[in-house]
């Protein structure tokens, strides 16, 4: 029986084939756009108990660094940090030495971030030496970077060059793109700058979720009347907004997934309805010689199914070539992210709509193959 | 004595078209005995294939009976009525319907496939029918490559390697020439007198139908059983 099944999906070769890498194809480019999506809007790895807090007119602004003791005098405020996006440029331009350089400030950091691992020991060298940098595990182990390295990153944003050494490397529990950060301690650029006091974003720890919107018009109350006027907003929000320069892209991308999805259905269901009006007289005669009518739909669907999962597991495998592909291209364009790669979601979601497909697409013929009458099927060719 | 293999008693078939319903078998009765070969005659349209694949349990009557091999098929359901026809039907088309994707040995194979036969035993099953009708030598070749008259010997080695006790023809050599024809005809014959298969076969053809033990026909739906001739032969 699986023979047969086999046999016809080669019967034609090039309409199977075509079909199969069109579902590749779609499926790459589908979990292709939910990477994409889920490396933008940092929903890895944001904390709800936490906000972030911004210049109103955008990220590119900063704000005085006195802001900080205001903030953390809200009433559910529980720690604050400073972040600075310092960026620079560390051995050359080439896409894998791009990852996020922030400045912050290590004495408060560590509270701030309390899902970042890093031993007691790691936090006081830290904090003890101005030009001490931590790293995350993913991005250490990537770089070769052992306790004690130093490396230098050259400024483009701001006119300095620093030079850092490794003091610790830290650990998140779920989310390895969150690993591929370097954090140092800003006061080592304000002061080489001459304490300008500029920052661009606070992270601000709250007692609990729950108190997240009545802090959010706090903070954003309190420095109406002032020059430079603040957003705050939940740290997921803040990720997305951090794009939003790009449009509703959120809406964007599940527009056209949902576009893709629909019609790699169309595709689908195209192709194993010619394939089964094909063969009506076929079943025709498999049901003569005593095959029964689920044994003739569960050879339909296993058709349909293998077509799907073929598809699937073709995506799959080209994937992480295209995804690189990708985000180099784009990384030439400027355009880097640090968290775009394959998770272990990704399979399960690519087999996932797979299967559905082959099933869904199968679901209608393998019915009326099921349900034919035997003598109209034979009457068929005659 | 030799028993009934087939009793088909007062059946009736209406097919609906649209509106209207076509009365197609107005009450046959009819008999067949264990061991004869049968053919069925009659003009187009008299419905022929029609009380064929009634006896095959492939459709079911309007109303009457029909018993086979002691069995009445309007007791059984569609799921048993298929293990049913596997069990008791060979079914020879007039365009033969292998199915073109197999070989010779695999379209034998696949009514095998539904039995709880070893691969081994399947095989020397399918050899041995694919020897009856002399095409062992064509085992792994594929439908369209081989004539329409070898086609055919494959389709009849098909609805006899699962040993069943009726063998039905439906026009089994319409679409043959009349070398191929003989052919075809010498073997039903073969696998009624050596084998002892009874067979019931639909044709146009009188000198096909000389080759039966009994010529039955057919006519607006009623069977003139007059026309039975044991002169021939
Ligand atoms: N499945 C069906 N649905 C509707 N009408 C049918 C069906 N099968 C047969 N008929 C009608 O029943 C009548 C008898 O058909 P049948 O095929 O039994 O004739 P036949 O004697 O085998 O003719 P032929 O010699 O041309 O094969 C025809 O009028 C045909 O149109
Ligand atoms: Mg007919």
């Amino acid at each position: 029986m699986f023979k047969l099944i086999r046999r016809n999906l080669l019967r034609n070769k090039r309409r199977t084939i075509l079909t199969v890498l069109s579902i590749a194809i779609a499926l790459i480019l589908l979990s292709f756009l939910d990477l994409l999506l889920a490396a933008m809007s940092g929903v890895n790895s944001a904390n709800a108990n936490r906000l972030v807090v911004r210049h109103a007119i955008s990220l590119t602004f900063s704000m005085p660094a006195a802001y900080e003791q205001r903030l953390a005098a809200l009433e559910h405020v529980e720690g604050i940090t400073i972040m600075n996006w310092f960026q620079g440029r560390y051995i050359d331009d080439r896409p894998e030495n791009f990852f996020p350089r922030f400045g912050t400030d290590p004495d408060t950091f560590p509270d701030v971030f309390p899902e970042l691992a890093l031993s007691p020991g790691e936090i006081d060298a830290w904090r003890a030496e101005r030009t001490a940098f931590i790293a995350g595990r993913a991005l250490a182990e990537e770089k070769g970077w052992e306790i004690g390295d130093v490396i230098t990153v050259e400024g483009d944003i701001y006119p300095v060059d620093i030079e850092l050494t490794l003091r610790g490397v830290f650990t998140h529990p779920t989310d390895e793109a969150a690993e591929r950060v370097l954090y140092f301690d800003w006061q080592y650029v304000e002061e080489a700058l001459g304490n300008p006091g500029q920052i661009n974003s606070f992270y601000v720890l709250l007692d609990s979720p729950d108190n997240m919107n009545e802090t959010i018009a706090q903070a954003e109350a309190m420095f109406e009347n002032s020059p430079d006027q603040v957003r705050a907003e939940t740290e997921a929000a803040f990720f997305l907004s951090f794009l939003e320069m790009m449009g509703n892209i959120q809406f964007l991308f599940s527009a056209i997934g949902l576009a893709v999805i629909a019609s790699i259905f169309f595709i689908t269901v195209n192709t194993m309805a010619m394939a089964s009006r094909e063969r009506t007289t076929e079943v025709a005669v498999l049901r003569t010689l005593g095959f029964t009518r689920s044994r003739v739909l569960a050879i339909v669907l296993f058709e349909s199914l293998a077509v799907g999962v073929l598809g699937a597991a073709i995506g799959l495998a080209v994937m992480p070539v295209v995804t690189g592909a990708i985000s180099s291209v784009l990384a030439t364009q400027g355009i880097t992210f640090s968290e775009l790669r394959l998770d272990d979601r990704t399979p399960t979601l690519v087999m996932g709509i797979g299967v559905f497909l082959g099933l869904a697409a199968g679901l209608v013929p393998a019915l009326q193959a099921m349900n034919m009458k035997i003598v109209d099927g034979l009457r068929r060719v005659a | 004595m030799t028993e009934k293999l087939v009793e088909i008693s007062d059946v009736t078939k209406n097919y609906r078209r649209d509106e209207f319903s076509i009365k197609v078998l107005a009450g046959v009765s009819m008999d067949v005995t264990e061991g004869e070969f049968v053919a069925l005659m009659g003009p187009s349209g008299s419905g022929k294939s029609t009380l064929l694949n009634l006896l095959a349990g492939i459709d079911r009557p309007t109303s009457g009976q029909i018993r086979v091999a002691g069995q009445s098929l309007g007791a059984l359901n569609d799921s048993q009525l298929a293990g049913w026809r596997h069990r008791n039907i060979g079914f020879v088309f007039q365009f033969y319907h292998l199915i073109p994707v197999l070989t010779a040995f695999e379209n034998l194979e696949l009514p095998l496939t539904l039995t709880k036969l070893s691969r081994a035993q399947r095989r020397k099953k399918v050899d041995l029918a694919l020897d009856v009708v002399g095409l062992a030598d064509r085992k792994d070749h594929y439908p369209r490559q081989l004539s329409g008259g070898q086609e055919q010997r494959v389709a009849i080695a098909r609805a006899i390697v699962t040993d069943p006790r009726l063998v039905l023809a439906d026009e089994p050599t319409g679409d043959l020439d009349a070398a191929s024809a003989q052919e075809i005809l010498d073997l039903l014959e073969q696998l009624n007198e050596e084998f002892g298969k009874t067979i019931v076969m639909v044709t146009h053809d009188p000198r096909a139908a000389e080759r039966a033990g009994r010529e039955l026909h057919l006519d607006k739906g009623r069977l003139n059983s007059a026309t039975d001739t044991a002169l021939q032969g």
